[in-house]
């Protein structure tokens, strides 16, 4: 399985498990991905889950889309951002609070995952950010939810101007919710963990119900019209030409 | 008054100045006409990227007052160049960086609140004192609650104080504050130029998009604004505070 879903005493934890590619969204994980996020959604309507995690397996958190994969079949890459939107439109809807732990680097599609967490919590030497724009590329699936996160006008310089951050400055633009060292990074989420599984299970759920309400998290119709635009992009000629020229060098 | 330069390789950063350093980039109606249409017209010059800037020491002190107290209709005249240029700034499909040293102060913080980038100093006074004179600041009230959200938008068109760079970077109006305003200039011309050299497909459908969702093209909510603000312009109370100012 290239994504797994466990409960430990309330407390989901949903792993990305394609440490070999860094954690790279393929549409074979992404279909993993759906299939632990659904059951997530299942087993939090129960109560046996009231907060969840997203972590990835091995060095890096996320890499990104893997456009690798796709570039060579047109039909291809819609089909994968398609599948990046719906997938975050489900995170955000978990009746819980998500955290995502964010080792190493969390890329692209990746810091969008982070970003759409209710809290993300990293380590100075990590790198986050939306580089798409170098690629070529156009970060509009993560574009709503940045907006949320960080506010529009922030948003603004950080997908028009590309490239990566340190996990430090991932916290001073609110992109993340700490930055802690390395190696107190599994306390500091367990330290939030802890009092989010200690909270009144209702008053929790109803809280983050009405802030998905109240910031527009239920407008699918974004983030999936995100996905249509980033799409064309990824599709126009030059766009493709630059891509297959980059993984031709092995970039 | 209105100066346009093109910089690099094929010209692809364009330069707007502004450049009336002697009376601290004030604008005049003619002026502030002037920068709408250079504005507009850099859709078409083939630039990647542009700066806004202001010539000397204050980048623009907002509309110049002495016009406004000679002539009525010179506030209501600045007011809809201003929206023209705030609105041509951001429909640009390509990113504009505000060199906003010294200050930007109302009709001036307006202009940098329609760029993508603002780049500015630690001393640099920054808001909307317009309030003090019987002018409303809410022509600039989408777009200032657009980079710093509604409760900060309240707070700085309410209370008519400055704010200094620092400030602004702090409450996301300004995204770079330098030490001093002579390294505001360079700064945001790395800035041009490095996202100049992007892919120009990818940041014109980036930008476009973050238009659509964050507002920009909210033309209704633009042109209430502007209605806000030109309710006032020759109120008795508007023209009574301008005919008290020693200019």
């Amino acid at each position: 399985m290239l994504a797994t879903l466990t409960i430990d005493n309330h407390l989901a934890t949903l792993t990305l498990n394609r440490p070999e590619a860094r954690n790279a969204l393929s549409p074979e994980m992404l279909g993993d991905m759906h299939a632990a996020v659904e059951e997530l959604a299942a087993v939090a309507e129960t109560g046996a889950a009231r907060a969840a995690v997203l972590v990835g397996a091995g060095k890096a958190f996320c890499a990104g889309m893997d456009l690798r994969a796709v570039i060579d079949d047109p039909a291809a890459p819609p089909k994968l951002l398609a599948s990046l939107a719906e997938f975050t439109l489900k995170l955000r809807a978990l009746p819980v609070p998500t955290v995502a732990k964010v080792v190493g680097g969390a890329i692209g599609g990746g810091c969008g995952l982070a970003c759409v967490c209710d809290f993300a919590i990293t380590h100075p030497e990590a790198k986050l950010g939306y580089p798409e724009v170098d690629l070529g590329v156009c970060p509009a699936v993560v574009a709503p939810w940045l907006i949320k996160k960080i506010g529009a006008g922030p948003a603004r310089r950080v997908l028009l101007e590309g490239g990566t951050m340190p996990g430090d400055r991932a916290a001073a633009i609110g992109l993340v919710t700490r930055c802690v060292p390395m190696a107190d990074l599994d306390a500091a989420v367990k330290e939030l963990t802890d009092r989010l599984l200690a909270a009144g299970p209702h008053a929790v759920r109803a809280t983050k119900r009405w802030l998905n309400t109240l910031d527009g998290s239920d407008d699918a119709a974004a983030v999936r019209r995100g996905a249509m635009i980033s799409a064309e992009v990824v599709g126009s000629p030059e766009t493709r030409a630059a891509l297959k020229a980059r993984f031709a060098k092995g970039l | 008054m209105i100066r346009v330069e093109h910089r690099g390789e094929g010209g692809a950063v364009a330069v707007i100045t502004i450049d009336r350093a002697e009376k601290r980039n004030a604008l005049t109606p003619d002026m502030a006409r002037n920068l709408a249409e250079s504005a507009a017209r850099l859709r078409e010059s083939g630039a990647r990227a542009a700066v806004l800037a202001g010539a000397g020491a204050m980048f623009c002190s907002g509309f110049d007052l002495a016009v406004c107290k000679a002539d009525a209709m010179a506030t209501g005249d600045l007011l809809r160049s201003l929206t023209a240029t705030a609105k041509a700034l951001r429909g640009l499909p390509i990113p504009v960086i505000a060199a906003a040293q010294g200050g930007a102060i109302a009709g001036g913080c307006a202009i940098v609140a329609a760029c993508d980038i603002v780049v500015t100093n630690r001393e640099a006074a920054i808001g909307y004192p317009v309030l003090r004179i019987g002018v409303s600041p809410a022509v600039s009230s989408p777009r200032f609650a657009m980079a710093v959200g509604f409760g900060r938008c309240r707070e700085r068109m309410l209370d008519p104080a400055l704010i200094t760079g620092e400030e602004a970077l702090r409450i996301g109006f300004a995204h770079e504050c330098l030490p001093t305003a002579a390294e505001v200039m360079p700064c945001a011309l790395a800035i041009a130029d490095s996202l100049a050299a992007k892919p120009r497909h990818a940041l014109a459908t980036t930008k476009l998009w973050l238009n659509e969702l964050d507002g920009s093209d909210d033309d209704a909510t633009l042109g209430a604004a502007l209605h806000a603000s030109l309710a006032l312009t020759n109120s008795a109370e508007e023209r009574e505070r301008l005919e008290s100012l020693r200019l």
